[in-house]
C-alpha cells in the first residue's frame, strides 16, 4: 500500500497555526490548519510534495524479482507508423547501432521510462523542476505554470517541452514538440503529446514516485499507449557525469594530429 | 561532511545495471553468451574507461592460437564503477584474470563480466551488457 505524502504549503498566511504534524514522517493529509481568526486570504492551501532527490528503479519489497520496468505497454501502430519503424529496425536490428550507442539519449517517454537503471536525479523549484536521467545525460526541465515561452522559439526535441502544473497533490506534466523518433521503443511523430501524472508515497520506509503516464499520436498511434513507472528513493545517492563524446572529439584530434584530412577544415 | 554513495551501489547494484542493460542496451545482446562464462588471463595493453562503454585489450597466450592481442567490450564507465571496477585495477602493464561472456560465434572476443582477483574473489557480476 502507498501512502500518498503531501506538504501543506500556506500561502500569505503570517498567522496560520499547524497541529497534529506527526513527527514519523506520516501522511501530511493528518496536518491539522486551525483558521480561527484568520483572514480568507490565508485560506489558500496548496499540497505540493518535493519530490527533490535521487531515484532509481522500484522494485517490490525492496527485493529482485518484482522490476517496474518502464510500465509501458505495447504501442499500438497505425500502417505509417509501422513502415517507418520497419525500415529502421531493417538496418540496426541485432546490430550494436542505436541512439545510445553514438551518445544520443532515448527520448522521451523512453528516458522516462528507462532510467532508474541509470539513476535519476530530480530537483525542484516553485516554477521549474529539473530532471536528469544520468544515461546519456538527458535533461528535462519541466516548467511550472505560466512559463511565457514563445512556441514559435520552441524547437521539437527528442524529450519534448514540458510544461507543469499541480493538482492537488499531483504534478501533471504534458510533453509537446517531441521530434519523431523510429529509433524508440515507444516510437512517435512530432504530434505526440505525452501527459504524466507523479505522485509521491512511502512504502516499505522509502520514498516512491508513481508517474502513470500516457501518449497520445494521431499519426502514429492507433489508440493512446499508457504505463505506470516508479522508482524508489536512493537516500543519499548521486548521479556520476555520463561524459560520452569525449572519446570522439579525441579520436578526432589524433587523427588531425597524424595529418588525416577529414573533410571540415573550416574556413 | 554528508557521506553521498553513487547511486545504484550496495545491494542494489546489480539490478539496477539489468534493468539499464534492459532497457537502453547499447550492445546488442545476441552476440555474446552470457550463460557460459569464460576465465581469459593475459597482459592489460588498453583499458578503456568510457561511455557508452568501455574496451579492454589484452595480450593472450594459449596453445590453440598463440599470443595476440584479444578486444574485449565492457560495461559504460558509470555502470564499471558501479560494480566496483576500477581503472586503477586494469593498468597498463598488468597481468589480470577476468571473466567474460565469450562471442556466441567462437571468435576472439567477448563481454567483461568480471575481474578475478588473485585470492579468488570476482570483483563485479555483469549478466547482461548495458
Amino acid at each position: 500500500m502507498t501512502i500518498r505524502i503531501s506538504k501543506l504549503m500556506i500561502l500569505a498566511s503570517p498567522v496560520v497555526a499547524l497541529s497534529g504534524c506527526g513527527s514519523d514522517g506520516s501522511s501530511g493529509d493528518a496536518l491539522q490548519v486551525q483558521t480561527e481568526a484568520v483572514p480568507a486570504v490565508a485560506a489558500q492551501v496548496t499540497e505540493q510534495p518535493d519530490f527533490t532527490g535521487v531515484w532509481t528503479t522500484y522494485r517490490s519489497g525492496g527485493g529482485p524479482g518484482a522490476f517496474n520496468r518502464d510500465g509501458g505497454g505495447q504501442p499500438s501502430l497505425t500502417e505509417v507508423a509501422e513502415e517507418k519503424v520497419a525500415a529502421y529496425q531493417a538496418v540496426t536490428q541485432g546490430t550494436n547501432h542505436s541512439p545510445g550507442a553514438y551518445c544520443v539519449g532515448g527520448g522521451m517517454p523512453a528516458s522516462m521510462t528507462g532510467s532508474g537503471g541509470y539513476p535519476m536525479e530530480i530537483l525542484q523549484h516553485p516554477d521549474q523542476i529539473n530532471v536528469t536521467y544520468e544515461a546519456h545525460k538527458e535533461i528535462r526541465r519541466i516548467y511550472i505554470g505560466d512559463h511565457g515561452y514563445d512556441p514559435i522559439e520552441i524547437f521539437p526535441e527528442r524529450n519534448g517541452f514540458s510544461a507543469g502544473r499541480w493538482e492537488g497533490d499531483e504534478l501533471v506534466v504534458e510533453t509537446t514538440h517531441l521530434l519523431e523518433q523510429v529509433d524508440s521503443r515507444f516510437p512517435h511523430s512530432e504530434q505526440a503529446s505525452i501527459v504524466e501524472r507523479y505522485s509521491l508515497g512511502m512504502e516499505d520506509g522509502r520514498r516512491v514516485i508513481t508517474n502513470q503516464w500516457t501518449m497520445t499520436d494521431p499519426l502514429f498511434l492507433a489508440e493512446p499507449v499508457s504505463g505506470e513507472k516508479k522508482w524508489q528513493e536512493l537516500a543519499g545517492g548521486r548521479l556520476l557525469n555520463y561524459e560520452c563524446t569525449e572519446p570522439q572529439w579525441v579520436e578526432i584530434v589524433d587523427r588531425l594530429m597524424a595529418g588525416e584530412s577529414i573533410g571540415y577544415e573550416g574556413e | 561532511m554528508k557521506s553521498r554513495k553513487l547511486a545504484g551501489t550496495l545491494a542494489g547494484s546489480c539490478l539496477s545495471l539489468f534493468v539499464a542493460s534492459s532497457a537502453m542496451a547499447h550492445h546488442s545482446a545476441a552476440q555474446f553468451d552470457f550463460r557460459s562464462p569464460v576465465t581469459i588471463s593475459g597482459v592489460v595493453k588498453v583499458a578503456r574507461f568510457e561511455n557508452p562503454h568501455g574496451k579492454l585489450i589484452l595480450e593472450v597466450t594459449d596453445d590453440e592460437r598463440g599470443t595476440r592481442d584479444i578486444e574485449f567490450e565492457a560495461h559504460s564507465r558509470n555502470n564499471m564503477v558501479r560494480q566496483g571496477l576500477l581503472p586503477d585495477m586494469f593498468k597498463v602493464g598488468d597481468s589480470i584474470m577476468i571473466s567474460i561472456a565469450p562471442t556466441r560465434t567462437g571468435q576472439d572476443g567477448g563481454y567483461v563480466t568480471a575481474l578475478l582477483t588473485e585470492d579468488g574473489r570476482a570483483v563485479g557480476n555483469i549478466t547482461a551488457p548495458d
